[in-house]
């Protein structure tokens, strides 16, 4: 690949997802996969960029993606994997769920198609994994300092694994019963089958990581014990209280929060719980109020229970629609109409709509009352101010509805009470310079720091948090 | 005589000087009066050679050398009352005293003390007789007081006499120290009287010299021009033996050499007395000044002159020069204990009795010789310096590269090259010598074989060295694919090393030197038959002497070893030759620190040479955790130097054995400070890591790829020695040719004495602490990461290396641009400028001072700055058609201006657009290759700038591959599609400040009206080269940033050459002013500017115009992908792509919304200043000091004290612009042909004849004329001979330069050189006087470098001409009786008939254009350079029909009996004549003409002339 010029003879190929028709009968991984020669020359079509706008201003983690597109390109594999491990402690979850703002960024998405990163970063671990080339950690030296994550998300897990690597011992908390967080309950199967996660979990314990799940810090063991029997706490414990919808009609029964409905079903799949005790949305008219991401999961997930029919609703207007490979923002995430594989699954979706009120009947809800918006420029300033457009409201039948807007603040937990740490105004942990905490060897990481956010920046602070925690420690 | 001050960033050191050169001889040896006025008057005729100081009256120096005049003496001592002897006696000492009478008294006190102590006595003293009223005011301030000295020794005659003045004059030299105090000469032989003179002022100002007793049989003469202008009395030429046109680049490695070897100075002849002469070395003189001396120990100690000529100045002796096997060996034995004194030269000298000359090696100086019927011998600069009947002259001829030349006047004959050559070469058995003594190992240097890898600590030990996965791939897998040293594009905007937050290798506060105007860089790819990496290394013996041990040395071909070429070394014990290694490690553990470490090495080092070993190898290969390496270039110096001190340096040859080196730098910094050789272990281990466990480098062979590394190299070095001109490794070999940049002055004193620093900066308490973390890192426990870092270096990586342009500023500055926001725009400016935590360059650490704010709207407005601002030169070939027309239309909406480039123009854009949009480029670039240069292009210029170097790769030159050449490409540049273009590294017709005053000239006579700007790149002397051109008169001077864009260069140019403008701008700045030369000439700067900042600091450090490349093409779309070279510019800027061209989005409006945002800033910066006009703050360097906030533990230890150093001015005198250069340019000869060819100009009359003798000054000749005529009827010019010129007589150079179409030049005489420069479509018809009795096509009638740079025309040369003709050539018809060296060299086009002899390497690097050679001897394949270019016979009768019409030409317009001879005879002549066809141009002339068949086979007829 000395000439660089892959970007003139190939073009962008992604694999295709499983034909919409199959995929909606079972929860199993939507994607495909290019074969090997194929990810030869997607890789070919970097141009190695002076300044690779994907590994500065996109990649969170900052992966030096130029180095790894050279080295699939070139057939080194290996090597190519033992610079992504470098980086990014979960490849195999980021190649599969990450938005990739890599690509966003990438210079071809200027005027041309970017670069297919995310593919190729599935590419590289899978090949690695397929090749026995991922490995246990190993740490040269044991330095006999215990290390107590709280928290077993993409945070808590990247943390772990550097930790681990520069010899420390750790231990990882989990309140809930099984490991990953955000990972294992939030995220549908079809997108991240659970699998991923467990073959992490099992490599982070052959590298003699340990894992205490089912254990609530704060109650079933308290921050005293734990402050006394580690040299250095990481509070990951994510965000946990989504946004409500206050307005009246709310207490009837079938108004969800995405995650509950999420995790329940996840739940449900894995065996951890009944039919019974999950969410079922089987033959029911489903609104999802919220267009974002866990919106569009609930759709999929709704979609598989055979739900009758989907409508997904949003307050804010319509995003542009564009038909182009490149972007219109770069090297921004651009504010554009994104199609996710669960729309195309068949679900209907409208903007600019102002829920008003929940209509019931009994306390079974039956429909919700809306109007509709217009969205106008205030003053000069380019935020825009909604306006109800007079006689426009109107009703929508829902036998079900799934409020996916956001979360607030992190979840109010008793340890954090018992650690009197700061937090800020949104609720969020305070951290100071270097992820510690107000308080002395207490550090914290992941949405539980920053409010809610990408899966990548959280396994980017896990990752800065645990070099942190180790530069603490050794000047100790 | 006024003491050189240094001040500022101004060193005298730095100056440089060039002239010309001469010298009239009578054979028979007969003294005359008239010899001496000859040599004056060919002073006279030298004078434009020479340039006047900010006075316009002070010369830079003449003089001349002559047999002492014995009766004249005899005359005037008589007169004085005392009596001298017979003839060569006694000798004469020429005095340069003070002019305060006690101090003088006192030293003539002493003077006589210590004549009467090495026994000799005083025959009396003579007040030279002068007037002073002649010279100038600067010269009249300082001139001395003048005496001259009689003295005898009793009993010492001849040579003996010789070696006892000059034993006395050294006493003198080193007893008398006194600055006001200097011997021009003492000897019994010859005198030297010389001064600061112009030649005119000469003869007035010593009336000794119009005596009419005042004979000699030979005159040698000088006439110099000095970059500087604090000419110095005592720095005039000649000297005791020589006088030199030239410059020494190695002579810091010569004097090295040199002082280390007078440790085991003996000589028989000397005896004890040599002890007296030491140190021979004046070391404060000028590089001509120390050849002098070194020339004259040689000679004192009993070789002749030119056996010492031979030995400092050898010709080439490489395979490829078919020269006698007794020569080679005479020039391989000396280069054991000898190293050239390498640069451009021509010397003449004599010893009194011989008198001769002699070229350097590559011919980079002229010279020309007359020998008449009565023998006399004239021999100078130029042709027709002194009138000659032409029916005297018996020869004329030149000298060649390498050659020598010699009039002995004891044996009343002519000795030339051959013949002298020959005699010495023969009078010691010097090729048996070498055989039985010199040491080659067998296997030595073979293919490589197997490389042991111990890949568990490989990447640790990698680390160690600093190695990243970066330098892996951009470096050494390239390398080792390609054999080729990797290419880059843009600029350097990496952080200084100093300002780095990572710790760096040593080598990183180097940059290579580079030549620029002075002297000429060298072609290492097309002429490398003058290169070579060859060496010996061992135990040098004693200079003075000549046995067969000194060369029993072990000879190297290059230097790089392989690790199996180590082991047989260090095995190897034969014949008293033994190696040894030291370990260059160092143990923090036993508490020892590096300053102690150094000084155990060097200890160890100096033991293992006491006890005999021929080599020491310095090693750092036992590293590990505990064992530190000293880097090895502190290691090397730090060595060299302690040995040099010692006397014991030339006892011991140094190989350095170390991880570190890697890229082509690297060998070059070791090699320049000491080290004999290299082995770079590491490296090849990382290759065989990469070919056998990364399965890398797939189908070829480990000693295949590992020898394509050490090819690359080979390259590298040449190219880097090339660029400074320097010719041979031995030379190069310690002689330091670097800056350093950050680095204190301690510790480059303790360990790299000598070389510049001028910043100061760290220490070694950094450096040590830079190599622990690079150490602590790699073999930290706690780092598991078995990888290499990505890098930082070329391509930006967070958290890695520093940049000027991060991501986040070029987005927000092309949303500021494209929304004409200028808040955003000062996002990005705050990105850019933010001081505390973005050093990346010197600027940063600036702050401004004593600020006195201002109201902004008091302010000159954004309009008025704007016209300050233009685009860096940029061709079009490098960049798209639609971003170079941008860029042009911005600018000229603005009234600012955009630079061509060096890729010519297409006419078509002299035409305005509908909507009045200009798309021309106001400044238009005259670069080396001249590429799209006539009169017409230069007619439609505002400003012409010769570019002399870029900052990005100074001294070096380019190419553009053949793909990249398309049609459109090929029209503007004159060219073939599909043909490789290149540049070469010189211009041709600048080897010398003098030649650089000459094409200045040219252009101002193709353009009276355009300003003529030179381009110069930021190094140390920049400022005293930049005082040299102002003395040219250019009228601006542009000093860019040693970090500046490119298309295409070597990465290790892009990284290491050059050095930041701030330094360069403040130097010329403050040259300027203390040489009282600003005011008439522009500053301008360049360099990675970026925001009204920027431009402010260039302002205040001495610049009025400013700048921008690589930031207006961010305007214009660009990303910094940095790929600019490989045609793939996604953005459509920098790229000939038909579809990616599709995507250049850039507007005029952004390029101009991005100036306006500039200018504004620049304004409210002047407002907080408290500066109204600009011009107020230019110069104001004491208004920036050093920003005290700064902590940086590196840049915290800067003292930029010079760089804010304000000269003062004279009251009333301004630190900027204010006027002009004194304008006496235009040739007087073409005033009177314009005036005589007004009607033909104005359309009133068809055609004209004209006739008008002509002379050496009168130069360009029908440059001027040309102008008017492109002026009025563009680039077609008038219709054949419209303008018909007649000229006798010699005429001077750069005759008929730029002749437009309709011109035709007629001259019976002689031409000197550069006729036909830039040729224009114009006829040339040259022929010797109808008088002149030799045959013409064995005898020069024109000099070197003729019909440089062409594009259409025809030349007609009845005789030989010197060396280059037609060098870049690309559309000239000519016909040549015969020519030097070089010949077509680089041509694209065009056509050239030579019917004689050639010289060797014709056509190098001829890409295009044919050549055809009437090659009688049938050798002519060995004198051609067969690279690129097929040889066949006339076969074709298109082309035996064409050679036959052109000869038939010629005879009718030369008469050249010699041409019809060869008609007479076509039939056996024909099947001698060869047909020169580069291999690209026949195969794009094929598919040229296959388009045109398939195109229009309708009306296919052949045409006569295709080319």
């Amino acid at each position: 690949m000395d000439r660089l010029d892959g970007f003139m003879k190939y073009n962008r190929q992604t694999a295709p997802y499983r034909p919409v028709s199959e995929r909606i009968h079972d929860y199993n991984d939507i994607n495909t996969y290019l074969v090997e020669q194929d990810i030869y020359k997607q890789a070919a079509r970097c141009m190695d960029c002076g300044i690779p706008f994907c590994h500065s201003l996109g990649c969170p983690l900052n992966n030096i993606i130029p180095d790894l597109n050279k080295l699939v390109s070139q057939g080194l594999w290996e090597e190519a994997l033992r610079r992504l491990e470098n980086t990014n402690m979960l490849p195999e979850i980021t190649g599969r769920i990450c938005p990739a703002l890599c690509e966003a960024a990438c210079t071809l998405s200027i005027n041309n198609s970017p670069v297919t990163i995310k593919q190729i970063e599935l590419a590289i671990i899978e090949k690695g994994y397929k090749e026995g080339w991922v490995k246990p950690i190993i740490p040269k030296l044991e330095n006999n300092k215990r290390i107590a994550i709280i928290g077993s998300g993409p945070s808590g897990l990247a943390a772990a694994q550097v930790l681990r690597m520069k010899g420390y011992d750790v231990t990882v908390f989990e309140k809930s019963f099984g490991l990953g967080g955000i990972l294992r309950y939030g995220i549908p199967n079809y997108k991240l089958e659970k699998w991923v996660i467990d073959r992490r979990i099992e490599l982070m314990r052959k590298s003699n990581i340990k894992f205490e799940t089912d254990v609530n810090i704060g109650e079933d063991i308290s921050y005293r014990y734990l402050k006394t029997r580690f040299d250095a706490i990481l509070l990951t414990t994510g965000v946990g209280s989504p946004r409500d919808l206050q307005i009246p009609g709310r207490e009837a029964k079938n108004i969800h929060f995405a995650l509950d409905y999420l995790q329940k079903s996840n739940c449900f799949l894995s065996n951890e719980i009944s039919l019974e005790d999950s969410i079922s949305v089987e033959n029911k008219s489903v609104v999802v109020i919220g267009g974002g991401d866990t919106g569009s999961d609930c759709v999929g997930i709704a979609i598989r229970q055979k739900a009758k029919e989907v409508l997904q609703i949003e307050i804010m207007p319509k995003p542009k629609e564009w038909n182009f490979s490149w972007n219109p923002e770069w090297p921004l995430w651009p504010m554009i109409l994104r199609t996710s594989s669960s729309h195309e699954e068949g679900a209907k979706r409208e903007w600019s709509i102002l829920t008003k009120k929940f209509i019931k009947e009994g306390n079974k809800l039956c429909g919700i009352h809306c109007s509709r918006l217009e969205w106008i420029q205030s003053g000069n300033s380019s935020s825009l101010k909604m306006v109800e457009i007079p006689g426009s409201d109107f009703i929508i039948e829902a036998d079900l509805v799934l409020l996916a807007l956001g979360f607030v603040n992190s979840e109010y937990q008793k340890l954090i009470e018992d650690i009197k740490v700061d937090r800020d105004e949104k609720g969020n942990i305070k951290i100071y310079a270097k992820y510690m905490t107000s308080v002395n060897g207490v550090f914290a990481a992941g949405d539980v720091n920053t409010g809610i956010s990408l899966v990548v920046k959280a396994i980017f602070q896990g990752r800065e948090s645990a070099k942190a925690i180790d530069e603490y420690l050794s000047k100790i | 005589m006024k003491k050189l001050e240094n001040f500022g960033l101004y060193q005298k050191s730095f100056e440089h000087d060039s002239c010309g050169v001469g010298f009239v001889a009578s054979v028979n040896g007969e003294e005359s009066h008239q010899i001496v006025l000859d040599g004056i008057e060919i002073l006279k005729n030298l004078v434009h050679r020479g340039a006047l100081g900010g006075d316009l009256m002070t010369g830079d120096g003449a003089g001349i050398l002559v047999q002492i005049p014995h009766e004249f003496f005899v005359k005037v001592t008589s007169e004085l009352g005392f009596n001298i002897g017979d003839k060569q006696t006694y000798g004469v000492g020429f005095l340069f005293l003070p002019k305060e009478k006690n101090l003088r008294e006192k030293i003539e006190g002493k003077i006589e003390v210590i004549v009467k102590k090495e026994g000799g006595n005083i025959l009396g003293w003579r007040d030279v007789p002068t007037r002073v009223d002649c010279l100038g005011d600067i010269a009249r301030k300082e001139v001395p007081n003048m005496r001259q000295l009689f003295v005898s020794f009793p009993g010492f005659a001849q040579q003996e006499l010789e070696r006892k003045l000059y034993i006395l004059r050294r006493r003198i030299e080193i007893e008398v120290s006194n600055r006001a105090f200097y011997i021009p000469s003492l000897s019994s032989l010859k005198i030297v009287y010389k001064g600061m003179f112009v030649a005119s002022q000469f003869e007035g100002f010593y009336p000794d010299l119009n005596d009419i007793n005042f004979s000699s049989p030979f005159t040698l003469v000088h006439q110099r021009y000095s970059t500087n202008t604090f000419p110095s009395w005592s720095l005039a030429h000649p000297f005791r033996y020589i006088a030199h046109n030239g410059e020494v680049n190695t002579l810091k490695g010569n004097v090295n050499h040199l002082n280390a070897r007078l440790g085991t100075l003996s000589s028989e002849v000397f005896g004890e007395d040599i002890k007296k002469v030491l140190p021979v070395i004046i070391e404060d003189g000028s590089d001509s000044a120390i050849f002098d001396n070194v020339f004259e120990l040689l000679v004192m100690a009993g070789r002749s002159i030119e056996h010492v000529m031979m030995m400092m100045i050898p010709e080439a002796f490489g395979n490829k020069f078919h020269i006698s096997a007794d020569k080679r060996a005479f020039y391989e034995y000396h280069s054991a204990f000898m190293e050239p004194w390498d640069g451009p030269a021509a010397i003449v000298f004599t010893d009194g009795i011989k008198i001769g000359a002699v070229l350097d090696r590559n011919g980079l100086r002229p010279l020309r010789y007359i020998i008449t019927k009565n023998g006399k011998v004239v021999l100078a600069s130029e042709m027709g310096v002194l009138d000659m009947p032409e029916e005297e002259i018996l020869e004329k001829g030149r000298l060649a590269p390498g050659k020598m030349f010699l009039v002995d006047t004891n044996e009343r004959r002519i000795k030339k090259d051959n013949e002298i050559k020959a005699s010495i070469s023969r009078q010691k058995p010097y090729r048996r010598w070498l055989e039985e003594n010199r040491i080659e190992l067998k296997g030595l240097l073979q293919p490589p074989g197997p490389v042991k890898v111990h890949s568990d600590s490989l990447v640790v030990r990698q680390k160690a060295f600093g190695y990243t996965f970066e330098d892996l791939n951009m470096i050494i897998i390239p390398m080792a694919e390609n054999a080729q040293e990797p290419i880059g594009s843009m600029g350097d905007d990496q952080a200084l090393a100093v300002l780095s937050d990572h710790p760096q290798l040593l080598q990183r506060y180097f940059k290579q030197l580079f030549a620029q105007v002075t002297n000429p860089p060298i072609d290492p790819y097309r002429e490398n038959l003058v290169m070579s990496l060859m060496s010996f290394i061992g135990r040098e013996q004693n200079l003075l002497e000549e046995t067969p041990k000194h060369c029993h040395q072990l000879k190297l071909a290059h230097p790089i070893l392989t690790n199996e070429d180590m082991i047989k070394l260090i095995n190897f014990t034969e014949y008293n030759f033994k190696t040894c290694v030291v370990q260059a490690i160092f143990n923090t553990n036993n508490c020892i620190n590096l300053e102690k470490a150094i000084e155990d090495l060097c200890i160890n080092v100096e033991m293992k040479v006491d006890e005999g070993y021929s080599i020491v190898v310095i090693s750092d290969k036992d590293i590990d955790k505990e064992h530190i390496p000293i880097p090895a270039l502190l290691a090397t110096s730090a060595v060299s130097s302690y040995l040099v001190e010692k006397g014991k340096r030339h006892l011991v040859g140094l190989i350095i054995q170390s991880g570190e080196v890697k890229e082509v730098m690297d060998y070059a910094v070791l090699i320049g400070y000491g080290a004999s050789a290299v082995n770079p272990y590491l490296v090849f281990e990382t290759i065989a890591n990469l070919k056998e466990e990364k399965n890398l480098f797939k189908d070829k062979k480990l000693e295949v790829i590992i020898d394509n590394y050490i090819t690359a190299v080979k390259k590298g070095l040449l190219k880097i020695m090339s660029k400074m001109g320097v010719s041979t490794i031995r030379s190069y070999k310690t002689a330091q040719l670097f800056e350093a940049v950050g680095l204190n002055e301690d510790f480059v004193n303790k360990y790299f004495k000598g070389t510049p620093s001028r910043i100061g900066g760290i220490g070694l308490d950094i450096i040590e602490k830079e190599t622990l973390i690079r150490h602590g890192t790699a073999y930290n426990d706690n780092n598991p990461s078995q990888i290499l870092e990505s890098g930082g270096k070329y391509h930006y990586r967070v958290s890695s290396e520093k940049h000027l342009f991060v991501p986040e500023a070029i987005v927000a500055l092309q949303k500021a641009v494209r929304s004409g926001d200028y808040f955003l725009y000062k996002e990005y400016s705050q990105l850019i400028n933010n001081q505390n935590h973005h050093l990346c360059t010197l600027r940063s650490i600036f702050t401004f001072k004593n600020k006195k704010s201002i109201p902004l709207e008091e302010v000159e407005n954004i309009e008025a700055i704007m016209k300050r601002f233009t685009t860096s030169a940029m061709s079009f070939g490098s960049i798209s058609k639609e971003a170079h027309e941008t860029m042009a239309i911005a600018m000229n909406r603005i009234g600012a201006s955009s630079n061509s480039g060096e890729g010519g123009e297409d006419e078509e854009r002299y035409n305005l657009l509908a909507n009045g949009d200009n798309r021309t480029s106001m400044v238009k670039q005259v670069a080396s290759a001249r590429f799209g240069v006539t009169s017409h292009y230069l007619t439609n210029a505002r400003e012409i700038q010769i570019k002399m170097a870029q900052g990005a790769k100074p001294g070096e030159g380019g190419q553009l591959p053949g793909h990249k050449v398309n049609k459109i490409i090929a029209k503007v540049r004159y060219s073939t599609p599909g043909v490789m273009l290149i540049s070469p590294p010189p211009h041709h017709d600048i080897y010398s400040i003098e030649d650089l005053a000459q094409l200045i000239f040219d252009l101002k006579n193709a353009n009276p009206k355009a300003r003529i700007s030179v381009k110069l790149v930021s190094e140390v002397g920049v400022g005293t080269i930049a005082a040299g051109v102002a003395k040219g008169k250019a009228d601006t001077i542009l000093i860019s940033g040693g970090d500046g864009g490119t298309g295409a260069s070597p990465l290790s140019s892009i990284k290491h050459v050059g050095i930041p403008w701030e330094i360069g701008l403040a130097e010329t700045q403050q040259t300027l002013i203390l040489n009282n030369l600003r005011n008439r000439v522009r500053l301008q700067v360049d360099g990675q500017l970026r925001t009204g900042r920027d431009v402010v600091i260039g302002a205040l450090l001495g610049a009025e115009e400013f700048g921008f490349g690589t930031v207006s093409l961010v305007t214009l779309g660009c990303v910094l992908m940095r790929k600019c070279h490989m045609n793939t510019c996604l953005m459509g800027i920098a790229t000939q792509d038909e579809i990616l061209r599709r995507n250049f989005k850039g507007q005029p409006d952004h390029l101009i919304n991005f100036m306006r945002f500039i200018a504004q800033e620049v304004r409210e910066i002047m407002a907080e200043m408290g500066f109204r006009n600009f011009n107020e703050m230019v110069g104001q360097q004491d208004r920036i000091e050093f920003n005290k906030e700064i902590k940086h533990w590196k840049a915290k230890n800067l003292d930029l004290t010079k760089i804010f150093m304000k000269p003062r001015v004279k009251k009333g005198e301004v630190y900027f612009c204010n006027g002009n250069q004194e304008n006496n340019f235009t040739s007087f000869i073409d005033n009177e042909l314009i005036k005589q060819a007004v009607d033909v100009l104005e359309g009133r009359k068809e055609n004209i004849k004209l006739f008008t003798p002509i002379k050496n000054n009168n130069r360009s000749v029908g440059a001027k004329l040309s102008y008017e005529v492109s002026k009025r009827f563009a680039s077609k010019g008038l219709k054949d001979n419209n303008i018909y010129c007649r000229f006798k007589g010699v005429a001077g150079e750069s005759f008929a330069a730029f002749l437009a179409h309709g011109i035709t030049f007629e001259l019976e005489g002689d031409a000197n050189n550069f006729l036909g420069k830039g040729l224009s479509g114009g006829r040339i018809i040259l022929y010797p006087p109808k008088d002149f009795i030799s045959k013409s096509h064995n005898n020069i009638i024109t000099g070197n470098v003729n019909l440089f740079g062409a594009t259409s025309g025809e030349v007609f040369i009845g005789g030989m001409a010197g060396e280059r003709f037609a060098v870049r050539n690309s559309g000239a018809t000519a016909v040549v009786e015969g020519l030097g060296d070089h010949g077509c060299e680089y041509m694209t086009g065009g056509c050239v008939i030579i019917l004689g002899s050639t010289g060797v390497n014709f056509a190098a690097g001829m890409s295009g254009g044919i050549a055809y050679v009437l090659d009688i001897d049938q050798l002519f394949d060995t004198r051609c350079n067969l690279e690129m270019v097929e040889l066949e016979s006339l076969a074709s009768q298109r082309d035996i029909k064409f050679v036959y019409q052109m000869i038939k030409k010629h005879i009718v317009y030369t008469d050249s009996p010699y041409a019809k001879m060869i008609i007479d005879n076509w039939v056996e002549m024909l099947p001698k004549f060869v047909k020169v066809y580069p291999i690209d141009y026949r195969k794009a002339i094929e598919r040229i003409r296959e388009e045109e068949k398939a195109k229009e086979s309708e009306v296919l007829t052949i045409t006569e002339e295709v080319y």
